[in-house]
């Protein structure tokens, strides 16, 4: 089997070599994005088998739009079953962050959340189960 | 002024001269009316459409005008309420009034008090709801910018606490043998960055607190400003920058205070080195006039966006650019100023031009013994 592809989006060129090495010395093949506008032309170009999602980059909610985008938006179609996982120092995750809103909510809702800095075995179980869905 | 169209009045008044009268001035006027002929029947009509204010007569059969304004008050407080009455008293009037109405109109009554009353209801009923708006929009900013500042705190330690456990993941290998000293050298990075944030952020807060008024006397920047361009001299030829003081031969004194004017004039000499280009220049001219001491601190740098102008001395506003992206900084600098300027009683302008550059200029009142 191929080695899977997992695509980072997330500002911080440092956290992004962080997780990057982290995910390679697992055998995955990785590439990364620094903003939601990139992201979705490498989503678009690379077709990745799972995304690790920062939330607050450039703006504060510009995680939360990606997911939206990828999830939702009809050019988005043929992605639109790629899991997201999104992680964020913000410490309130999004479902608890959310749960009294009503309307679009689970527009926004990711496919799994994860507090940074990840517990690394948690996280890449996580990253497996994802995958297998 | 509020929008008068389609806004909902009800008239309560067992007397059908009253009612047919108020419907005919406020129609006039654009409102929507709609009249009853006693109490039971207004309020039963209120709960199922609710109107910005109502005019209800104070002595009416089956349910009274008292009784009305208080179930009304109950339901939507923000329902403005005028009375009516024939029997005007300063005691019915306060009584009513206490209930919750917003204001009365003694009988007999000339259509412009009708209309002046009403209309300043529903102004009254219109500010609040805009002060309302405004509050929670206040809030929410509130809300948004202690998110922000706890992300912004959390997120050096974050990336410096990930590099540690990964590389303790990588157990003995030759990647981690690779990557540990780099990761040592980004990881000193993050943490200064971290500290200067902090420090940052307590130096605003000290300001905020307004303790720099009691400390005010009598200060030369002058020995200030050189003491800094000193300090600061070796980081600017790094980058071939010249800085240069312009001064006349005397300088009066400036209400300040020592510490304060460092941070202030610090932040903008650093800025200007930093946000200048290599071979520029960085002047810093003393002016004055009779009550005024001028400082300009102008560089020949990136300049800043036109755009950008009105929010640079806000918090965590630096500007995101190519031209930035490897200038670090925590977004406190400028605020910081602006705080320390504003104790001191003094102004802080900005004149600037893309790729050309900026220049800060600080007015100080001159020290009067």
């Amino acid at each position: 089997m191929a080695n899977e592809k997992i695509l980072i989006i997330d500002d911080d060129e440092d956290y992004l070599a962080s997780i990057r090495t982290l995910l390679e010395s697992h055998n995955y093949v990785v590439s990364e994005a620094a903003s939601g506008k990139e992201g979705l032309k490498k989503i678009r170009e690379e077709k990745p088998d799972l995304i690790v999602l920062d939330i607050m980059m450039e703006t504060v909610d510009e995680g939360y739009s990606l997911n939206q985008i990828v999830k939702f938006q009809k050019q988005y179609e043929e992605y639109k079953d790629i899991p997201i996982l999104m992680v964020s120092s913000i410490q309130e995750d999004p479902f608890t962050r959310f749960s009294h809103a009503s309307g679009q909510v689970e527009m926004i809702i990711p496919d799994q959340y994860m507090t940074k800095p990840v517990d690394i075995p948690k996280f890449l179980e996580l990253i497996k189960k994802l995958l297998k869905k | 002024m509020y929008a008068k169209k389609e806004k909902l009045i009800y008239v309560i008044d067992d007397d059908p001269v009253m009612r047919m009268s108020c419907k005919q001035i406020l129609v006039k006027e654009g409102f929507r009316i709609e009249t009853f002929e006693d109490g039971l029947k207004g309020l039963k009509r209120i709960q199922e459409e609710k109107p910005e204010l109502i005019i209800v007569d104070l002595k009416m059969p089956k349910l009274g005008g008292m009784e009305v304004i208080a179930t009304v008050n109950e339901m939507d407080p923000n329902i403005v309420i005028v009375v009516i009455t024939g029997y005007a008293t300063i005691d019915t009037a306060v009584d009513s009034m206490k209930a919750g109405a917003y204001d009365f109109l003694p009988k007999p009554f000339t259509s412009e008090e009708l209309r002046l009353i009403v209309n300043r209801g529903l102004e009254r009923r219109h500010l609040i709801e805009e002060s309302n708006r405004l509050r929670q929009e206040k809030e929410k900013m509130q809300r948004q910018f202690i998110t922000f500042v706890s992300h912004q705190l959390q997120s050096p330690l974050v990336v410096v606490q990930q590099f540690l456990e990964v590389l303790n993941h990588l157990g003995d290998s030759p990647k981690k043998q690779e990557l540990q000293q780099e990761w040592i050298e980004r990881s000193i990075i993050k943490v200064k960055e971290l500290i200067d944030l902090i420090r940052d952020w307590l130096q605003l807060s000290k300001i905020e607190s307004g303790v720099l008024v009691d400390k005010i006397k009598a200060i030369d920047p002058f020995p200030i400003i050189t003491d800094i361009v000193q300090t600061y001299n070796e980081q600017a030829k790094q980058n071939n920058i010249t800085l240069t003081v312009e001064s006349p031969e005397s300088v009066s004194t400036v209400k300040g205070d020592e510490e304060a004017l460092n941070v202030l004039f610090s932040n903008l000499i650093v800025n200007a080195i930093k946000y200048n280009k290599p071979n520029g220049k960085v002047t810093i001219s003393i002016e004055e006039d009779s009550n005024h001491v001028y400082i300009s601190v102008s560089d020949t740098g990136i300049g800043i966006p036109e755009e950008k102008l009105e929010t640079i001395f806000e918090e965590f506003r630096r500007i995101k650019s190519e031209s930035t992206k490897n200038i670090t900084g925590t977004g406190l600098g400028l605020p910081i100023c602006k705080k320390i300027i504003a104790e001191l009683g003094g102004k802080i302008e900005v004149q600037s031009k893309l790729n050309e550059g900026s220049t800060f200029r600080i007015s100080l009142l001159k020290y009067e013994e």
